[in-house]
């Protein structure tokens, strides 16, 4: 049994792109067959952060328009057996595809895949109607920063509103020294306002940045904790029954932070 | 007797006629006649391998076969055979974009020594695509994301990330000249290479002006000064 899930936000720049990648490859890493599909058409990135742009040769818009068979575009991971890449075209907008095509695709590719997570592109026009169409399940990645969750909360609005009901929330790059000093908003205000369950919190970590330049997932890092995060939630979306990572308790995250420097040093 | 009860079939070196097994061979001889009538000067000047097949002929019907070919087609008609090997009847009609492709290779951009050229000033940046039924000079960077199409050669004034395509209508005698030549993927024809995945290593400090072509199906990038 197959299924579609879009990663989306609303906002810009909150870490959809990164969410999908290291979901993806968490579910690969487990045995599942997945494919990533990218849906931002013009600004594609999920490519880049997959390290496998210079493989692209037909795009989701090549699919859609018959110009390739949906075989041909498929872009397999360098990493993972399981796992593949439909890239979005960067020459084309979002009007190049419409949601009905986008529900005949998702068919086409569960016949194939496990899991078909979509890389929704910000905003709340074509672009994220297409990306929702064939959706069965939600994940809305926020950070704690007010305008995110004011995004988050008009893009469950507009989820609801299209029968994707029971989205599920990430919280991304919580800074938890930030949370206790009561400059950053807390985890249970966010939950409290945004009214669904939680699927992860994933920490702020440099370390995201350094793997997304480099292409590759964090989630490979068994050091890093943000990869930890990505790997509780790949095993919460199998439906494993996996316990908040600890990030609350002052002393714990300090201390963890100390071993991180302690090995390096 | 209906003229669509004998097929002449192209093959790679000749012709294979089909025919029924029920038709006798005057009516069948009688309707090769017609088709090549029909079919004006298109065999004239031909050399053809000729096989036949549907229908069991004697020497003699062979022969007689093979001299009308001969009288009325103008082609140079090598040898006729009965076609042994069992193709299946009906061949899987081709799709659509093959048949296409396939016409292209045979009309493809040959002004790659002297042709029709366009000259692009500026940066060519990501999302952006230059398509040219020509050679194409970017006087510029192309930036990661920007897209090359010409059908010639394509020059790059300056450091090419993007992806580039020389002679993307077929032609594999175009090359890509970049004074910094660093694409995300180079295709030249119907070839594709990009990088290797360990080449990260390679940030160059000083420009090496290098030439992408084909020798051998295989994409050489050689420094040309």
């Amino acid at each position: 049994m197959s299924e579609v899930i879009v990663v989306t936000s609303g906002k810009g720049g909150v870490g959809k792109t990164t969410t999908t990648a290291n979901i993806g490859t968490g579910l690969a890493l487990n045995g599942k067959k997945v494919v990533l599909v990218d849906t931002d058409i013009g600004l594609r990135n999920l490519d880049v952060v997959m390290g496998l742009e210079n493989r692209i040769v037909y795009d989701i818009v090549d699919v859609i328009e018959g110009t390739c068979r949906l075989k041909q575009a498929l872009i397999k991971d360098k990493r993972y057996e399981g796992l593949f890449l439909l890239p979005a075209a960067q020459t084309r907008d979002k009007s190049a595809i419409k949601p009905q095509q986008m529900v005949k695709l998702c068919d086409e590719l569960r016949k194939e895949f496990d899991y078909i997570i979509i890389d929704c592109p910000a905003g709340i026009e074509q672009g994220f109607k297409n990306a929702i169409a064939g959706a069965d399940r939600a994940i809305v990645v926020a950070t704690p920063e007010v305008s995110s969750v004011r995004d988050a909360d008009r893009i469950i609005g507009l989820l609801e509103a299209n029968d994707l009901r029971n989205p599920l929330l990430l919280v991304n790059r919580v800074r938890i020294d930030m949370v206790k000093r009561g400059d950053m908003m807390n985890i249970d205000d966010i939950i409290d306002i945004l009214a669904i369950d939680l699927i992860g919190v994933v920490p702020d970590d440099e370390k995201i940045i350094e793997s997304t330049n480099r292409g590759d997932p964090t989630i490979l890092d068994e050091k890093s904790l943000a990869g930890q995060a990505f790997r509780n939630i790949t095993r919460r979306i199998m439906g494993e029954n996996v316990p908040l990572m600890q990030l609350e308790t002052e002393d714990g995250f300090i201390n963890k932070l100390k071993k991180l420097f302690g090995k390096k040093a | 007797m209906d003229e669509s009860n004998v097929v002449f079939r192209g093959t790679v070196n000749g012709l294979t006629i089909v025919m029924r097994e029920e038709d006798s061979f005057e009516d069948i001889l009688s309707v090769i006649e017609k088709k090549i009538a029909s079919s004006g000067k298109f065999f004239k000047g031909a050399i053809l391998d000729v096989k036949y097949r549907g229908k069991a002929l004697s020497k003699e019907q062979e022969d007689k076969l093979f001299n009308l070919m001969k009288e009325k087609s103008g082609a140079e008609i090598k040898s006729l055979q009965e076609d042994k090997n069992e193709i299946p009847e009906t061949e899987p009609e081709e799709p659509y974009e093959n048949k296409v492709k396939l016409k292209v290779k045979n009309f493809f951009f040959k002004g790659i020594d002297e042709g029709v050229t366009k000259f692009y000033k500026g940066t060519v940046r990501s999302g952006q695509l230059i398509d040219f039924k020509g050679n194409v000079v970017v006087i510029g960077d192309v930036n990661p994301g920007g897209v090359i199409e010409a059908a010639g050669n394509v020059i790059v004034m300056g450091t090419l990330r993007g992806i580039v395509h020389a002679g993307c209508d077929g032609n594999r005698e175009a090359v890509v000249v970049a004074l910094n030549l660093q694409p995300t993927q180079l295709r030249i024809a119907d070839l594709i290479t990009r990088a290797p995945d360990d080449a990260d290593a390679d940030v160059r400090t000083e420009f090496i002006p290098e030439i992408a072509f084909i020798r051998d199906d295989m994409v050489y990038i050689e420094r040309y000064l």
